[in-house]
């Protein structure tokens, strides 16, 4: 049942911002054929609820992940790159903790490098004395983000939809009354 | 643990075994490139995908209804829900994916027939009642197992789990909300209603999975954190919570020998019907074969979308020169 044209289309990852001000979290991955196909398909599988105000999807290949063990058995690069023309730019994404949680991690800021190695090197310093049960260095330039502009008819519908909360149920004893008095459901 | 013809750990090096099952004594999250056994490996990517299929395929029995459900709020909730299950599926084979199955190998193995998927979702939806009767039973008994699973040792699936519990509720709540205003309701409702009951009781019961002592893989995925409870503890829950609900919307429940025990606070069940519940996992239930066409059709019919898609990315990228991601 594999076709050339049917084979899955790459992984994105995808960083959700639940409301201004907090930072973008790691919750989970899509296959989309483009960045844009991405971001439709990133809304659609992680904001039927009102808590995003914006999205970034970023290619599995330019996410580089590493855990605390393979950080701990990981030998130490032996011959750096040479620094040639501008550093890349990656996003610094760490797991902190071991909670029960919907997102692996979340940002915590941006380092430079000339390869990967140096922008680990920068980002584990960056975190120095802090958590770090995993940590993802994402290519700044590979990143597409949601249309600041574009927040409201993206993600404000979710909002009006409120028969997805659980709280908009009756309760037994409403239940009750509810169906005494006809109210029609 | 019961093994039966070889030890799936045997290969495994001691050292590393010992160091994994303290990190999960400890509380510790597994996550993708932490070193894990083959066994754990092989057993996530059964469960996992399994769970996935079970939610592509869960949004058949209901989707058929949403043309015909009975006002505008009802069709509403159905189209969120089923929408819903859908992304649950998405969650559930990304997940599965960072075990290293690839999302076509799951689907395949789905539509050629070849993988699991939950027992429940091989009855038919007769009336609308059933919608309800799924929502309160078939969710909640999900929710059950979901809740488990949420406090998974592996991190992806654990996540995907806090995710779909938090939408699966509202699931759940409209439902039960459904059924118990038709059990107070004129009497061809309430005869819908405990229609609906006498069908999904013990499909909802059995969906929990075989008894403790037919689950032979049960002990090593509790040592290893993957289920936290069996599947009769989480049976136990579910039916503590649903038993005294339902009695108490005025409906009976199709169980004669189902009492609650005062001694240990808890109600006891009769037996089920394991015949019925291996004919129907192994592909003999009502509706397998038609679950099975439907997918296998929307899967086809989605085919020119696809490449559709793929050409339109290939072309794009061709006009900017950007490679491809
Ligand atoms: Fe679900
Ligand atoms: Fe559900």
């Amino acid at each position: 049942m594999s076709h050339a044209a049917d084979t899955q289309w790459p992984r994105w990852e995808v960083l959700k911002q639940d409301a201004e001000g907090k930072p973008h979290q790691a919750v989970g991955s899509v296959h989309a054929a483009d960045a844009e196909h991405a971001l439709l398909m990133a809304r659609t599988v992680f904001a039927r609820r009102p808590s995003a105000v914006s999205m970034w999807v970023a290619p599995a290949a330019s996410v580089r992940s590493f855990t605390a063990q393979e950080l701990a058995e990981r030998e130490a690069p032996t011959e750096r790159a040479p620094a040639a023309g501008a550093p890349e730019r990656y996003l610094v994404v760490r797991k902190a903790s071991h909670r029960r949680s919907m997102a692996f991690g979340e940002l915590v800021g941006e380092v430079e490098g000339a390869n990967v190695d140096e922008a680990l090197a920068a980002a584990l310093a960056r975190l120095a004395g802090e958590p770090v049960l995993a940590l993802w260095l994402v290519e700044a330039r590979a990143v597409v983000r949601s249309d600041p502009a574009e927040a409201d008819p993206w993600f404000g519908p979710a909002r009006d939809k409120t028969y997805k909360q659980q709280s908009v149920y009756s309760s037994r004893a409403t239940a009750r009354q509810d169906a005494a008095k006809g109210v029609p459901r | 643990m019961t093994v039966t013809d070889r030890d799936p750990l045997a290969h495994e090096d001691p050292r590393r075994l010992a160091e994994f099952e303290a990190r999960i004594a400890a509380g510790e999250k597994i996550e993708p490139g932490d070193w894990m056994p083959s066994e754990y490996r092989r057993q996530l990517i059964r469960m996992i995908s399994q769970h996935a299929h079970s939610e592509w395929v869960g949004m058949l029995p209901e989707g058929a209804w949403i043309t015909a459900a009975p006002s505008l709020r009802r069709k509403l909730i159905l189209i969120a829900k089923v929408q819903d299950e859908a992304g649950h599926g998405q969650y559930l084979y990304h997940a599965a994916e960072t075990l290293g199955a690839t999302r076509e190998e799951m689907v395949d193995a789905l539509l050629e027939g070849r993988a699991k998927y939950s027992s429940v979702f091989n009855y038919p939806t007769l009336t609308w009642a059933d919608v309800g009767m799924i929502g309160w039973l078939v969710d909640g008994a999900a929710i059950k197992n979901q809740v488990m699973l949420a406090g998974c040792s592996y991190g992806p699936y654990s996540r995907a789990m806090v995710r779909i519990c938090a939408e699966e509720t509202f699931h759940h709540k409209q439902g039960q909300e459904m059924v118990r205003r038709y059990a107070a309701g004129s009497p061809a409702q309430r005869r819908m209603a405990q229609d609906a009951l006498d069908r999904w009781w013990w499909p909802a019961m059995m969906m929990l999975g075989p008894h403790d002592s037919d689950s032979p893989n049960t002990p090593l995925l509790k040592r290893w954190g993957v289920k936290v409870k069996t599947n009769d503890e989480v049976r136990q829950e579910f039916l503590d919570e649903h038993a005294p609900e339902l009695l108490e919307a005025g409906l009976s429940i199709p169980d004669p020998e189902l009492r609650f025990d005062e001694a240990t606070g808890h109600w006891v069940h009769g037996p089920i019907d394991w015949d019925e519940f291996w004919r129907v996992v192994k592909g003999d239930g009502p509706m397998n074969a038609e679950r099975l066409a439907a997918r296998r059709q929307a899967h086809e019919e989605g085919r020119w979308v696809r490449e559709a898609m793929a050409a339109h990315a290939a072309r794009a990228a061709s006009a900017t020169g950007a490679v491809p991601a």
